[in-house]
């Protein structure tokens, strides 16, 4: 079959909407099928907003491709009659972080035109699809209640998630994620002040701004916290993100209101690793179950803390849990063979 | 630096232009101090009237967080940026050079004429506002002076490999490569062989454009009966595979319409060693090839290129000599990806 992957970019920016293309992308070729990833520009400043979801509505790629499948927002605008949709978010700001700070723009007329603008496009050209898929519950809830669309869940798995396995139970939390402000690294770093036990932090990635960065960095050194805090402000290797997994005591995932479960609860989970998380992070929660498969807290420092301290002090729960955070990922059939058969039948 | 390469794309199709878009963002990259990324915006010109939708899509575009944007192709290069330089591998030609031919899905009634105005309007506006306009061959080069009254400067593109491509022996066929349709000709190349002896040979490998442009010659070969003269590889060919048609080749043969650039198929050939056929009115390969000197120039016309064949096969020294004229030709005027790359950038 020939598939055409389209989604959005911002050039030079990677993270997980371009991740998913290119894993789908290559399990479709390993299948045998046509592949073509097209990723188109988008930025979503909100004076240019409709003119590019004008833009994208003109471009056409025909009879060329059998079946389109879209993902990030708004590149399923584009015109197919066998579209499939894979929808990973709304574009936030105009949606359920409309009353947010995040937000970035004042609440008047011409920006409350413009969302109604989005809104009204968004509920015409998911509706063409022939089926819509989203990447969690939480996405699907919004889909409902925002446009009135209905979807079915369909969880991205981890690429070759085989790269991941326990080697050893160490006495490291890890968070391996992008670094940015709504992924709350200053929450795991805060929580180190007020451990009890010898258990270590370990921060892993990059992000868009270096004075979040910068921010880290000086609550690690205005609170003494060097010697417990390991931070790596870097994409870290495929290879050395997995050794990471492999050897630590178990994994942090905590968003603010987060999409989907995120794929650091899946690589913790392949790797028979618990996933500590809080009980505001969204999607990770569709995941993660209290004291089954990791723990779920409140999102303050001290609540975190005593997380920490409890599976360094009790090694055995630490491994229970782990074993069923990857007994969970098989129950919830999340492999590439099931995405397959959904998105293309 | 960060810079952005556009190109157009054509889904599941792939070309010349494909490959160097690839190359060019591959070696970008390898340059110290540069990371570059390829963004390939779907174009439709059929009907003409998506043209128009192609022109404001791209006209649409937000380029964040690029310092430089390197352009290729039409439409793609109307996305507007502030520091952008063109590498012009053609322009719509159905808008230009190729009205009053049966090639353009621009025929001269009214409406045709305010598409071409639109095209002509949005060419204009662009390359007045690039930094810098480089073009692949003297033939765009003169087009785009012609058309629309612009300087430009020619670079041209290397052959990705240029390595896979040397002689390895002068065997006993033609070969015809690249990809295969209307324009390239190779319908012409076929037909010659009705003119040509029992034991000629002919291998024509490489992508139809569709379906219809296999078929039709697949039909001339069966209606003439030239299965033994004539070899036909339809599809795409791993690299390695075309390298060894090519370097074992007696001689090749090129015979594009007006084509832009000397082409790569010329190019890979001279550097295997290999004369040329090609017509008087391929464009941008009469660059390279000197009629006696690298190949032969002929008229595109079956009992021609036949003559031209026959003197390959019947004086095989000649040939040879020739080839050896044509590597030395390429050898004094190829471009290497580092000088390419500074002047892209400079």
């Amino acid at each position: 079959m020939k598939v055409a992957i389209c989604s959005t970019i911002v050039p030079f920016v990677d993270g997980g909407g371009r991740f998913i293309v290119k894993w789908l992308a290559a399990t479709l070729r390993a299948r045998g099928h046509a592949v073509e990833e097209i990723f188109l520009p988008f930025s979503d400043r909100a004076d240019i907003l409709m003119e590019q979801v004008m833009g994208m509505r003109l471009l056409e790629i025909g009879r060329s491709a059998d079946l389109l499948i879209a993902l990030r927002p708004p590149s399923y605008v584009l015109p197919h009659e066998n579209k499939v949709l894979w929808f990973i978010h709304h574009i936030r700001t105009f949606y359920d972080l409309w009353d947010h700070p995040y937000r970035g723009w004042p609440d008047n007329v011409e920006l409350r035109s413009i969302r109604a603008a989005l809104m009204a496009a968004d509920n015409e050209t998911i509706r063409e699809a022939r089926k819509v898929f989203t990447n969690s519950n939480v996405v699907g809830e919004r889909l409902r209640k925002f446009n009135g669309i209905g979807s079915q869940t369909l969880y991205p798995p981890l690429y070759q998630p085989e790269r991941f396995g326990f080697q050893s139970l160490g006495d490291e939390i890890v968070y391996v994620c992008r670094v940015e402000h709504h992924k709350r690294q200053h929450l795991a770093v805060e929580a180190m002040k007020h451990v009890r036990t010898p258990v270590r932090l370990r921060l892993c990635g990059t992000g868009s701004g270096h004075t979040y960065h910068a921010q880290l960095t000086d609550l690690i050194r205005s609170n003494g916290l060097e010697s417990k805090v390991t931070a790596r402000f870097e994409w870290i290797t495929e290879a050395e993100k997995a050794d990471v997994f492999a050897h630590c005591l178990a994994a942090l995932y905590i968003p603010l209101d987060e999409d989907s479960y995120g794929y650091p609860s899946l690589e913790a989970g392949h790797s028979q690793k618990a996933v500590i998380t809080t009980n505001d992070a969204g999607g990770v929660l569709e995941l993660v179950t209290h004291e089954d498969n990791g723990l779920i807290c409140e999102p303050e420092p001290e609540a975190l803390a005593s997380c920490f301290d409890r599976l360094y002090e009790n090694r055995k729960l630490a491994l229970d849990m782990g074993r069923r955070a990857e007994e969970k990922i098989n129950e919830l059939n999340i492999t590439w063979d099931h995405v397959v058969e959904q998105l293309l039948t | 630096m960060k810079v952005l390469v556009l190109n157009n794309m054509a889904p599941f199709q792939r070309g010349g232009a494909e490959e160097l878009a690839d190359t060019l963002t591959a070696k970008l990259n390898a340059t110290h101090g540069i990371s570059a990324e390829l963004v390939r915006l779907p174009f439709t010109w059929d009907p003409a009237e998506k043209i128009l939708d192609s022109i404001l899509s791209c006209l649409t575009v937000q380029i964040d967080n690029v310092d430089r944007v390197i352009a290729l192709k039409f439409p793609a290069y109307l996305v507007q940026h502030h520091h952008k330089t063109l590498w012009l591998l053609h322009q719509y030609r159905q808008a230009y050079d190729l009205q009053g031919t049966n090639l353009t899905n621009l025929p001269g009634d009214k409406r045709s004429q305010e598409i071409r105005n639109c095209i002509v309007a949005a060419d204009n506006a662009c390359f007045t506002s690039c930094q810098r306009i480089f073009v692949n061959s003297r033939v765009t080069q003169s087009r785009l002076s012609q058309h629309n009254g612009f300087k430009s400067e020619i670079l041209l593109p290397p052959v990705t490999s240029a390595e896979d491509f040397h002689c390895r022996d002068y065997g006993d066929y033609i070969f015809a490569g690249g990809r295969i349709n209307m324009m390239k000709r190779q319908h012409l190349l076929v037909e010659a062989m009705r003119f040509m002896p029992q034991g000629a040979k002919l291998i024509v490998a490489g992508p139809p454009e569709s379906p219809s442009d296999g078929e039709r010659l697949q039909q001339l070969i069966a209606d003439h009966d030239l299965q033994d003269k004539v070899t036909l590889e339809l599809g795409f060919l791993p690299r390695e595979r075309l390298a060894a048609y090519v370097n074992g080749a007696l001689a090749c043969a090129y015979l594009p319409v007006d084509e832009d650039s000397v082409g790569y198929v010329t190019m890979e050939s001279f550097y295997a060693s290999k004369a040329v056929i090609t017509c008087t009115d391929s464009g941008g390969v009469l660059d390279l090839v000197g009629d006696s000197q690298t190949g032969f120039v002929c008229e595109p016309a079956a009992e021609d290129i036949a003559r031209a064949m026959s003197q390959m096969t019947s004086d095989p020294a000649k040939t040879r000599l020739m080839g050896g004229n044509a590597r030395e030709a390429i050898m004094k005027i190829a471009p290497d990806w580092r000088n390419t790359i500074d002047r892209l950038l400079a």
